[in-house]
């Protein structure tokens, strides 16, 4: 059996199903949208327990005719399962967070519709093997995330809402741009089939002309550097739960994975697109971090350091691109992209719980400028605990995961003799300790102020997510070490180191 | 030893005092077997899995062996005083195992060769550190934030230094580096490893964090990390640095021999005005590191011993001060030395103990602290014989050395005088001598200070430090009678300065007759002739500079994040069609890259 098309049919069942039941039934939305996440994740686990794995499906069963793909192709290997479980899994835990959470608003249904929405556009982006079904999925993806954040109709969050809608319309125009022109210069839009196609003939300088859109179109879906601006908007305004699936998951989706996919398995690596993808990391890794130190609002702040920790990840990816297109020491360059897919992986989940966090403070107290907060600690425990090991996993400090992912980086671009590189990246964790810091204490330490007497912890549903995710922060660490490091994270640098193979998975069967 | 390091976390869930303590004297004795163990050096290798045994070197050499041993000597004392200090109102939440917590770290740390597994030990402390802190006034949630930024700051340096180190060496075991200091790689690597220990033994520049800490830390706290557990650490590393990992050359002898001057002296002249009996203590903290630096510095066996021995000798009576500190602080509620006064008669036992501190600290023999700084100038002037620059300028070293000495002792008499001597203050009446239970710890520490005074060149320094070092031989008697007279120097000088404050002290009590202060509230005004010295010129222009945190790097650090801070905000104006722009002039920049 081939279960990979329930990635996007359950979600995206729920979606059409929970609006027209919803309404009746007060309970169908959280426990239906609850309920495909569980499975979904599960599956993936699953899928994870095989070790190294390709598998394809062939929609309709169109498959290959003369050597040429002429159907809908769904593929998932080491590294998409990755993704699916950061989306499953993550999704899980803001889907019953969000349970609470969503009482203050009015039409529930709506927003699990939408939450559904979104998780099947993402999905979708993992799981096509052709760019104009990523495409598709993205914009599914896109436009839900576009009403989630405005979901509180106040006038800042439809501010937010437009902005990130007008930029993000850019980026999918561009991207469009360079699907057509991909069309028009290859008359195919598989993956597999366009990358055998640039393997085997040079198709000229129109190649970089794509690679260009896409850079900036999936770039700006990931909030790099320069292409960031609208992020700390939108990821603010959003409802919390929201806020950690976008910060999390949604511009790893659509963003991080595709530009992972296409300058990894289609494109042929070249050194000048290496380079700007290290130099995009590295601003994003430096500006983001110095934006965030001087924020106010815990969940700008938030949003800020995502840009940051994106910056890692590309960092790290990217040095790992440079050495390939170098052609020397290819296990270092495994070993620098290792660190960056730990550090996606770490980031999705202390992200999220840090934005979960927020979220519950917000919920108490309404509020989200720090300097008016203050002293929760002493009534918020199970908040401020897992507030805490976020923090601590975000600033690297042993033994949370972001430590092990960032001292791969750091080592991996100094065992590569980029010495700037690396300096700024023990400078940027610095300055992330310090904001983290900053943030810990004028939310939960400091005198409990007069108002904040009487309040109480969050709800059961917010704080059980809220502590797993904590757990999962300390556990997810165990993921690097050997043997357990072979069965998961390996497998997906594999997928990635070994360029061609993708093609030939998916061609060949 | 695994199973050491293993039972601690495990029952690091007994939140019960007795259940530490008693499991803290389970770990000495396993301690005490580690130091007795025979083999001087001895790499435990674990068959975990496969190749994750890499990361499971354990190494007992002589060094580790004597700071394991002290670890889990403080570890014990330190937790039979929290017995009563702890449960006795101070809500600290999951005190025991924290402090738990912390030992097993500190222990992974200093028996660990693997490099990697090294940080990870080291940079969970910081962590301890952190939440150890947990009051709920403004200054202590500072002080434990710029802690912690401080060390965490350091460990990432630390990493960096790790990824150069693998550079010249391809490996991590911290046996069988021996890296020489030539190139701009191992030079970087030098000093981001300095950096990682200065920072946890609290030297200058990275020492800041040490005073606001114990000024906001409860005592047993900061009996147990700045002043034993981070100075053994901090300063273990230091030594590991100096003679397993690198090379010192004459340039990196310099450097730390000027590092551990400059510590000497700018602490003590800031312990000196201080008026927070705490935040005082924690400014000598990082006064006497200078010393231990000024010993490892000098690269000599005789040096090293030095150095060490301060080390153990600092960590006992710097505990044993806050110890005391904590004791006073918990039975007066004041930590100002101005608002006591006379507690010597209700509390005779902490008094007496306080005093041998003192008196250790400040190098008056037979305490111990004269014994090692004893050995640190015959080091210094054995160095001069040198020929490099910096033997050259031994002078300057023996200098600060002793100028630190004779600053410390007048430092304390005022300490003392402040809090234990002058008329008893009538609402101290009431006070007693602490529980046995608090004062028996400092009680012990103490009678160990005498040991070590006395029987130190006998029996403490072939027992403990010789294996670490390699025999040494003690200069002359010329020049041991001239380290005589140079102490002795320094004890007058301490006098001098300090009776030159109570000949002022006429003077300003005279001022206050007819005043609108009270005359019976300064009862022994030992602080006031402290203030004229700030008022000098010169130098009270530097303690202005200092007060202003000009020689802060946490300072000029966040100065200088925030101005690029606020820069950056500027250029985010949020008007969406300034977003746009930059977003197709970026994708125009990528495509002529490209292209």
């Amino acid at each position: 059996m081939n279960y990979i098309p329930l990635y996007v049919i359950l979600p995206l069942l729920a979606g059409v199903i929970i609006p027209i039941v919803g309404r009746k039934v007060k309970f169908i939305p959280a426990l239906l949208t609850n309920l495909v996440l569980l499975f979904l994740t599960i599956l993936t686990v699953l899928f994870i327990l095989k070790g190294d794995f390709f598998m394809v499906y062939k929609v309709g069963g169109w498959g290959i005719i003369k050597g040429i793909p002429v159907g809908i192709f769904l593929v998932v290997d080491a590294l998409s399962r990755l993704v699916l479980l950061i989306v499953n899994l993550i999704g899980l835990c803001a889907g019953l967070y969000s349970i609470s959470y969503i009482k203050k608003f009015t039409g529930e249904e709506k927003y699990f519709a939408l939450f559904s929405l979104m998780i099947a556009g993402m999905n979708g982006v993992v799981i096509s093997g052709d760019l104009f079904n990523i495409f598709v999925f993205l914009e599914i993806a896109a436009i839900a995330s576009y009403a989630l954040v405005a979901f509180g109709i106040r006038k800042e969050e439809l501010e937010a809402s437009f902005k990130y809608q007008v930029l993000g319309g850019i980026s999918s125009m561009m991207i469009l741009l360079g699907i057509g022109i991909t069309y028009w210069a290859f008359s195919t839009l598989n993956i597999a089939d366009v990358s055998s196609l640039l393997r085997s003939r040079n198709p000229g300088r129109i190649v970089f002309f794509i690679q260009a859109l896409f850079l900036m179109g999936f770039g700006l879906k990931a909030a790099l550097v320069p292409f960031h601006s609208w992020l700390p908007d939108a990821h603010s305004s959003a409802p919390s739960p929201i806020s950690a699936m976008l910060s999390g998951v949604l511009i790893k989706a659509i963003g991080m994975y595709v530009i992972l996919r296409l300058f990894f398995n289609m494109f042929p690596v070249s050194y000048k697109t290496s380079l700007i993808i290290t130099l995009i990391g590295a601003l994003s890794m430096i500006i983001g971090v110095f934006l965030a130190i001087g924020q106010w609002d815990i969940k700008r702040l938030l949003a800020y350091h995502s840009i940051s920790q994106m910056g890692y990840v590309v960092t790290g990816i990217g040095a790992g691109l440079l050495l390939i297109s170098k052609g020397q020491d290819l296990s270092l360059a495994a070993f620098a992209i290792l660190g960056g897919i730990f550090h996606l992986y770490n980031h999705a989940i202390f992200k999220g719980l840090l934005f979960l966090t927020a979220g519950s403070v917000e919920h108490r107290t309404g509020l989200r400028d720090m300097r008016q907060i203050g002293g929760l600690g002493q009534k918020m425990h199970l908040t401020t605990t897992s507030s805490l090991a976020a923090s601590m996993a975000i600033a690297g400090i042993p033994p949370f995961n972001g430590f092990f992912s960032k001292l791969i980086i750091i080592i991996a671009l100094l065992k590569a003799h980029y010495y700037m590189l690396s300096f700024f990246a023990v400078l940027v964790s610095v300055i992330t300790l310090s904001s983290f810091l900053k943030l810990q204490r004028y939310t939960f330490f400091e005198k409990l102020k007069q108002d904040w007497q009487q309040i109480k912890e969050s709800p059961f549903w917010m704080t059980s997510s809220m502590l797993f995710m904590a757990m999962l922060c300390l556990v997810t660490s165990a993921l690097i070490i050997p043997g357990i490091r072979e069965r998961f994270l390996s497998p997906a640098v594999k997928a990635l180191m070994e360029l061609g193979r993708y093609s030939l998975n998916v061609l060949g069967q | 030893m695994g199973c050491l390091l293993g039972l601690v976390p495990d029952k690091a869930r007994g939140l019960k005092g007795w259940i530490s303590f008693i499991f803290l004297c389970v770990v000495f004795y396993f301690s005490l077997i580690v130091f007795k163990m025979e083999n001087s050096s001895l790499t435990l290798t674990y068959p975990v899995i496969g190749s994750l045994s890499k990361f499971f070197h354990f190494r007992i050499d002589p060094l580790s062996k004597l700071v394991v041993l002290f670890i889990g000597f403080f570890g014990m004392i330190i937790s039979l005083y929290s017995l009563r200090f702890v449960d006795g109102g101070l809500d600290y939440k999951g005190y025991y195992s924290k402090f738990l917590w912390t030992l097993a770290a500190s222990f992974g740390a200093v028996l660990s060769d693997n490099l990697i597994t090294f940080t990870l030990f080291w940079g969970f402390l910081g962590l301890t550190l952190y939440r150890f802190l947990r009051g709920s006034d403004e200054r202590s949630v500072a002080a434990a934030k710029k802690s912690f930024i401080l060390i965490g700051a350091s460990d990432s340096i630390l990493i960096m230094g790790l990824g150069l180190l693998w550079l010249k060496t391809g490996h991590y075991m911290i046996s069988g580096m021996k890296v020489t200091l030539s190139g701009e790689v191992s030079i970087i690597a030098f000093l981001s490893l300095l950096i990682a220990s200065l920072a946890k033994a609290g030297a200058f520049p990275v020492h800041s964090w040490v005073p606001d800490y114990t000024q906001a830390a409860p005592g047993s706290v900061s009996a147990f990390l700045p002043a034993s557990l981070d100075k053994l650490l901090g300063i273990y590393f230091l030594a590991r640095i100096c003679t397993d990992i690198f090379i010192l050359t004459p340039w990196a002898k310099l450097l730390l021999l000027t590092i551990g001057s400059v510590t000497i002296i700018t602490a003590v002249m800031m312990a000196l005005v201080q008026h927070n009996y705490k935040k005082l203590l924690g400014y000598h903290a990082v006064s006497q590191v200078g010393y231990m630096v000024t010993g490892l510095g000098l690269g000599s066996p005789i040096g090293m011993a030095g150095g060490l021995f301060h080390m153990i000798n600092h960590a006992l009576y710097k505990s044993g001060l806050f110890l005391t500190a904590g004791a006073v602080e918990k039975k007066t509620g004041q930590v100002n030395i101005e608002n006591l006064g006379g507690l010597s008669t209700v509390m005779p036992f902490t008094f007496l103990s306080a005093l041998i501190f003192a008196l250790s600290i400040s190098g008056v023999p037979p305490f111990n602290g004269f014994v090692s700084k004893w050995i640190i100038y015959q080091g210094i002037i054995d160095f001069g014989k040198g020929f490099s620059l910096a033997s050259h300028l031994w002078v300057i070293w023996l200098g600060s050395a002793v100028i630190g000495s004779a600053l410390t002792l007048a430092s304390f008499i005022k300490l003392i005088g402040g809090i234990y001597l002058g008329a008893k203050r009538s609402k101290f009446k009431n006070i007693k001598e602490t529980h046995f239970l608090m004062s028996v710890p400092y009680i012990i520490i103490a009678l160990l200070c005498v040991g070590f005074g006395i029987a130190g060149t006998s029996v403490i320094l072939p027992e403990l430090i010789t294996p670490v070092t390699g025999p040494f031989r003690f200069i002359g008697l010329w020049e041991s009678q001239t380290v005589g007279i140079l102490i002795l120097l320094g004890i007058l000088l301490g006098v001098i300065i300090y009776l030159m404050g109570n000949i002022k002290k006429i003077k300003t009590a005279n001022n206050f007759i007819g005043g609108e202060y009270p005359a019976e509230d300064i009862q022994y005004p030992s602080v006031e002739f402290y203030k004229t010295l700030t008022d000098i010129k010169p130098i009270g222009w530097i303690y202005q500079k200092a007060r202003e945190k000009y020689f802060d790097v946490y300072d000029w650090g966040k100065k200088i994040v925030l101005w690029a801070s606020h820069i950056l905000s500027g250029l985010h104006t949020g008007v969406l069609t300034l977003y746009v722009v930059w977003t197709i002039i970026s994708l125009g920049l990528i495509i002529l890259l490209l292209l």
